[in-house]
């Protein structure tokens, strides 16, 4: 933005190379959001467009990303599609138990 | 109406991650003593009964390679120092180091729970909090984790659920208890849920699987605040991992969940403000709420209050304690801060700390705010967002001159 501002304030940089680890573990956070995210491959998406994979191999941030990155994608298109018909059958709340889909799959709690 | 109000178009919230009141904001009561921070001899017991005070020493990464515990049994601990639940129960904010024992850090390494920022390390934040107005009295939804307490910014309730795992929202819960996007676009009124990228995507998993087209990425909010096409409503979620980008570089998580660089999140915060204060347009019509989903397990001196049930109950299996909860208590304090150049430099909301003038907020408060400005009379808002407080009546009727407005220089 080129307009100058009176009043500014320095936000420092800072050696971000020297922060960033992509193969920090998981936190029990992303941990949630695999497991949401792959509960909710296997209610949405035709079986043929599912990702196969076991989120139980998924440690650090960047296996975490890859995954997160294919299914908000294949999420996306499918609604795209017109296919966003979710079966009401799995769909039913069962309050802290996780869908029966999930434990099929062999996921973990989080 | 005062003219603040009167000319606001756009509400935009952006939530962060897990860092308490104190661990972000309690540095600044020192010199400005009207803000509820820490005057230095607030402690802890750890395990050997040593007492422990509050320093402010926290660095932007490294102090906590074991992630502090913010599930409902650890934040139970924290808040009343290991006493059971039961009559006559006192919340006293003696349990974090306890607590942070039991997460894998040892011996001295639970101190560093009981850090807090030097304010001058967090320049964003802190200055936006002495700008604009600060919140003594933001509390968490519920004594617990991440995906629950977001889950009252964007529906008023967790449906009873205190932990992370996916709440398949029954259809007649659906039916009941819309989303705030849900009653907005009902209201014909625009909201949009940024995420940060694909990589990153929502924690909103429900809402994603129901309708994409609520969802943007956070390019497309720059280039909707650039070219003056923001939403009336906005949600923003930071990046949540550090990942490859796009074009091979490396993305740095923004959300500032240990144990992320703090700093990044910093840098991200006053990129989001620079984006709405970048136009001239969008600056005089908006107002920004920074705020974090929960305290993350970092210490704070300030016991959450009670409030109205939500007619939901957490059995005690799902708590974790054995005890039931009925929704009955908020969580800790974190950080919120209201921007808007409507908004009176150094203006401070009070908290429990005054009886007779508090205001308590929590994430109920976000879509009761956003209902009452864009969807008048609309009554489908929880028996939370009923009773939560609002706060646009901050925005006051004398709009700060261009000069008096902070720029960030990144």
């Amino acid at each position: 933005m080129a307009q100058k501002y009176a009043l500014t304030k320095e936000v420092p940089k800072f050696d971000d190379q020297a922060a960033y680890n992509h193969d920090r573990p998981i936190s029990s956070l992303i941990r949630a959001q695999l497991l949401h995210l792959h509960t909710a491959e296997n209610l949405v998406l035709p079986r043929k467009a599912r990702t196969g994979i076991n989120i139980n191999h998924l440690l650090t941030e960047r296996q975490a990303s890859e995954y997160i990155q294919k299914v908000t994608s294949l999420l996306h298109q499918n609604g795209k599609a017109g296919n966003r018909k979710v079966r009401a059958a799995g769909y039913a709340k069962t309050a802290g138990k996780g869908s029966k889909r999930a434990r099929k799959a062999g996921v973990g709690r989080a | 109406m005062p003219a603040g109000l009167d000319n606001l178009e756009h509400i935009v919230v952006l939530m962060m991650e897990n860092r308490s009141f104190d661990h972000m904001l309690g540095g600044l009561k020192v010199k400005f003593p009207q803000i509820n921070g820490l005057d230095g001899t607030e402690s802890n017991p750890d395990a050997n009964g040593n007492m422990v005070q509050v320093q402010p020493t926290a660095t932007y990464q490294g102090q906590f390679d074991h992630d502090p515990d913010h599930h409902f049994p650890g934040v139970d601990l924290q808040i009343f120092g290991g006493a059971p639940p039961g009559p006559g129960r006192v919340a006293n904010m003696q349990g974090f180091i306890k607590s942070y024992a039991t997460q894998g850090a040892g011996g001295n390494a639970s101190h560093a729970i009981m850090n807090h920022f030097a304010p001058e390390k967090i320049p964003t934040l802190t200055t936006l909090a002495t700008e604009y107005a600060v919140f003594n009295g933001w509390f968490a939804s519920i004594p617990g984790p991440t995906i629950c307490n977001r889950a009252f910014a964007h529906y008023g309730t967790s449906f009873g659920n205190v932990d992370m795992n996916m709440f398949l929202v029954t259809e007649a819960d659906r039916a009941r208890i819309p989303t705030i996007y849900e009653r907005m676009e009902e209201g014909g009124q625009s909201a949009k849920l940024y995420y940060y990228d694909q990589p990153s995507s929502t924690m909103e998993i429900v809402n994603l699987v129901k309708d994409q087209s609520l969802f943007a990425v956070y390019s497309d909010f720059v280039a909707d605040c650039q070219s003056g096409n923001l939403p009336a409503y906005s949600f923003i979620e930071p990046n949540y991992s550090d990942h490859p980008g796009p074009d091979g570089g490396q993305l740095l998580a923004t959300d500032q969940h240990p144990d992320h660089h703090v700093l990044a999140g910093d840098r991200f915060i006053a990129g989001v403000y620079n984006e709405i204060r970048g136009n001239s347009d969008l600056w005089k019509t908006t107002a920004l709420l920074i705020v974090y989903d929960e305290h993350g397990g970092l210490y704070d001196h300030v016991p959450p209050p009670n409030c109205t049930p939500d007619g939901f109950t957490a059995a005690g299996a799902a708590t974790g304690t054995g005890f039931d909860f009925k929704f009955d208590r908020l969580g800790i304090r974190v950080p919120a801060i209201l921007v808007s150049p409507y908004i009176p430099r150094g203006t401070v909301v009070p908290g429990t700390e005054d009886p007779a003038q508090q205001r308590i907020f929590e994430h109920a408060s976000i879509p009761a705010t956003v209902t009452k400005k864009f969807l008048a009379g609309n009554d489908r808002g929880t028996v939370r967002e009923q009773q939560a407080e609002t706060f646009l009546d901050l925005l006051g009727d004398n709009m700060r001159p261009d000069d008096d407005c902070v720029f960030f220089n990144l």
